[in-house]
């Protein structure tokens, strides 16, 4: 015999579903939760051993900032202050923005503030300082001061650097095809101009993200070196290249840096050409673009007259035979 | 409006499948609804944990979602165009079915795109596509042509159910108040006027015209996300008609089987007649013949050029330790055995049509597999992680729930049509035997007329 399920109403069996549902959905629920339990269940065991948690703190505790200060001697007779705050957050760094660095010049108790700077988006402040009027100590140094106050969810940090007036001066020499880069360093943190032997010093060329090195060699007698570079470097569009010289992280002398612009790379143009048919290009080749535009404006134009149709079929009064 | 007798007849006939829901029909949608309650929970995991629980990894970033999605999409263009033909050449005996094949069209155009929503790992930026389009990406292109697709395809199903919404509207059906309201307020006022039917028709047949060049270029637009790219077995200039044909060719099976289940369901065997399977049998014959010449094309070609990454996904799809079994059922279920049902006279009987059918529509979705997984497991360049989840594709419980999901939401809307609208057009409906007849009848009058006394 035929079995048939039968059903009271559509009510009866609009519950049953409600009910059936609802059963499944609560029945998920519960799987799902006694997964998440699972996975949890030895961290909650270890638990039990340790010690009783103190009673929430009263007040956040305050993030403590890592404060990274550097300055750069520069070959105009300036110097770069470069800050840079960041914190650990969760076993990883992260940068801090849209924060206040003051700079303050220290000689024995006396403190000069010399100015602020704001924190970029990667964290960093730049301030740039002309230490004309400043008086170095006995030894011919200069003492600054980095100053990050605080807030109400980072501490306060600051951080110090010091180190010797000294001057680095950049000498392009062209000698036949030869293009060689000299440079000569000279400690006039004493008054006197007084070259520095055996430092080694670093010859860069701006590029577009980090400087490339070109070469290093130590200082002679004269406080001099020099080093040969390529005569094929990409330039800009004229041919100019940015040189520099470096004294990194000197015990004395801290950071120097010095640069000029030479016409001895090769010109390459930076003005964007029609870009071959890349994925990157900018738009679609014309043709493209134009086949579009028919195809969709043919499809799309039928769709207007056929729903303008429509409504002209809405508005006609029957006349004549009405049939299906 | 007045119906001919056999549109009243046709009327009568299927009045209760929209005037009652059944318990029957109860029945099947809270069983569709459940298996689209598992998938909303597999949606959930996937959402909370990411695709990790899915078998797609750094290499075969394209697994069962995408497999699905050229399914169901194929399937709606296939509807599109059988409906526009029968439509356009008016075609006496395709009347009757012209409803289920627009039903199919529309049916799978929102359901095949959703597994696009579930490949997409980032959901929150899925409007980038509409404000940062990028013309000349394929991906643009597929998702514009299908939304062109879609408002045409809502639109030719609209226009072919009026009519039948304006006598569901004066047939006085039993049926509750808000329904009645809808069905008028859907006739937009159709009265069967002379004028009405002359604007109607114009309409249709614009619409008829656009949605079959419409489904070609959106079906090869589909394929070109596969074509364009240079990877093996999928760079192939013939990619765009063998999609059309492999669309076309499984769309003939879903709405061969449909039939099928909606004649013994609401025993239409009147109007889906032996004659029906028949006719369309003949075109899946077709179909599978010039999909299995397109195959063996693509397949040969391929195998002797013997380029380097060709060979390797040849030689995957044909060895028994990789998917040669698989190759083997889609080329076997998917194509010689359809034809050979079909061809021999004995065989050629409705039930076993239908099942030739149904295993031909399962092999066609097994072939979609074997063109995306195999090659996406062949990249150009070493792997980068070869722990073997990450060389070889398996699709996880979340993957086959969402895609069960996906079959029981198509299954669900055509359920929910059919309670709707009747599966058989009444509008419009001819007898095909009086017409037959009285052609018989024309061509022995004529025939009298030109002999020689």
């Amino acid at each position: 015999m035929k079995k048939v399920v039968k059903l009271k109403s559509p009510i009866n069996a609009t519950r049953q579903f409600f009910a059936t549902a609802g059963m499944l959905i609560l029945s998920l629920l519960f799987v799902n939760g006694l997964l998440a339990q699972t996975e949890t269940a030895p961290a909650a065991t270890a638990d039990t051993t340790a010690k009783p948690v103190a009673p929430a703190a009263e007040a956040p505790e305050l993030i403590s900032p890592s404060l990274k200060f550097t300055g750069v001697q520069k070959g105009d007779n300036t110097i770069d202050f470069r800050a840079t705050l960041k914190a650990k957050v969760k076993g990883g760094f992260i940068k801090l923005p849209f924060l206040k660095v003051k700079f303050i010049a220290v000689n024995g108790t006396d403190e000069t503030e010399l100015g602020f700077a704001i924190t970029n988006g990667e964290g960093k402040a730049l301030f740039n300082f002309k230490p004309d009027t400043l008086k170095p100590d006995t030894e011919g140094k200069f003492h600054f001061k980095a100053v990050f106050a605080g807030n109400k969810a980072l501490e306060a940090a600051e951080e110090e650097v010091s180190f010797k007036r000294a001057r680095l001066e950049i000498i392009p020499v062209k000698e036949d095809s030869i293009l060689t880069v000299k440079l000569r360093l000279i400690d006039v943190g004493t008054g006197t101009e007084v070259p520095v032997k055996e430092v080694t010093l670093g010859v860069y060329i701006k590029r577009s993200f980090n400087p490339l090195k070109l070469g290093e060699a130590a200082t002679d007698e004269s406080g001099e070196m020099s080093v040969e570079i390529p005569n094929n470097l990409p330039g800009d569009a004229k041919g100019n290249i940015t040189l520099s010289g470096r004294l990194d992280e000197n015990e004395i002398y801290g950071n120097l840096e010095a640069s000029v612009v030479q016409q001895w790379g090769t010109p390459v143009s930076d003005k964007i050409t029609e870009l071959p048919r890349e994925l990157w290009s900018p738009h679609p080749p014309l043709w493209m673009l134009v086949t579009f535009i028919i195809l969709m404006g043919t499809v799309w134009g039928h769709y207007v007259v056929i729903v303008v149709q429509l409504f002209r079929l809405r508005k006609e009064e029957p006349h004549g035979t009405v049939t299906a | 409006m007045e119906l001919t007798t056999y549109q009243q007849e046709a009327l009568d006939r299927q009045k209760s499948t929209i005037e009652k829901f059944g318990n029957k029909t109860w029945l099947w949608t809270i069983f569709f609804l459940i298996w689209i309650m598992i998938g909303g929970y597999a949606l959930y995991l996937q959402i909370s944990k990411g695709h990790i629980v899915t078998g797609m990894r750094d290499n075969v970033v394209w697994g069962l979602f995408i497999v699905n999605f050229i399914f169901f999409i194929g399937i709606s263009y296939a509807g599109a165009i059988i409906a526009g033909l029968l439509h356009l050449f008016k075609v006496p005996w395709g009347k009757p079915i012209i409803r289920l094949a627009q039903l199919m069209t529309i049916i799978s155009v929102v359901v095949g795109p959703i597994f696009i929503l579930l490949c997409v790992g980032r959901f929150d930026r899925l409007y980038f596509l509409f404000i940062h389009p990028r013309l000349q990406s394929p991906l643009t292109w597929d998702v514009l042509a299908i939304l062109t697709y879609f408002v045409g395809s809502v639109l030719f199903l609209y226009m072919a159910l009026i009519r039948d919404f304006a006598v569901y509207r004066d047939a006085k059906l039993d049926i509750p108040g808000w329904k009645q309201k809808l069905y008028k307020i859907l006739a937009i006022g159709y009265r069967g006027a002379a004028s009405q039917k002359r604007h109607l028709l114009i309409s249709q047949n614009l619409l008829a015209m656009i949605m079959i060049p419409l489904s070609i270029i959106v079906s090869s637009i589909l394929s070109w996300i596969f074509g364009m790219t240079l990877r093996p077995g999928w760079h192939s200039t013939i990619f765009g008609p063998y999609f059309v044909l492999g669309a076309l060719y499984s769309g003939c099976g879903v709405l061969i089987v449909a039939m099928w289940v909606y004649r013994k369901m609401y025993k239409l065997e009147t109007y889906f007649t032996d004659k029906h399977f028949k006719n369309l049998g003949y075109a899946m014959l077709v179909l599978a013949a010039g999909y299995g010449y397109f195959t063996f094309s693509e397949y040969f070609t391929d195998w002797f050029g013997s380029a380097k990454w060709d060979s390797e996904v040849i030689h995957k799809l044909f060895s028994v330790h990789d998917y040669g079994w698989w190759s083997l059922f889609t080329n076997l279920f998917g194509i010689l055995i359809p034809i050979m049902i079909v061809a021999i006279p004995a065989t050629r009987k409705t039930n076993l049509i239908t099942i030739a059918a149904f295993v031909m529509v399962i092999a066609l979705w097994v072939k979609r597999y074997l063109i995306i997984i195999p090659t996406l497991e062949t990249p150009a360049l070493p792997m980068q992680d070869t722990r073997m989840e990450y060389v070889k594709y398996s699709a996880t419980w979340p993957e086959w729930a969402l895609t069960i999901a996906g079959i029981a939401t198509f299954f669900l809307f055509f359920t929910l049509m059919s309670k709707f609208v009747t599966v058989v057009p009444v509008s419009g409906l001819e007898d095909t035997n009086q017409h037959h007849a009285s052609q018989t009848e024309t061509a022995s009058a004529i025939n009298e007329q030109v002999q020689p006394a």
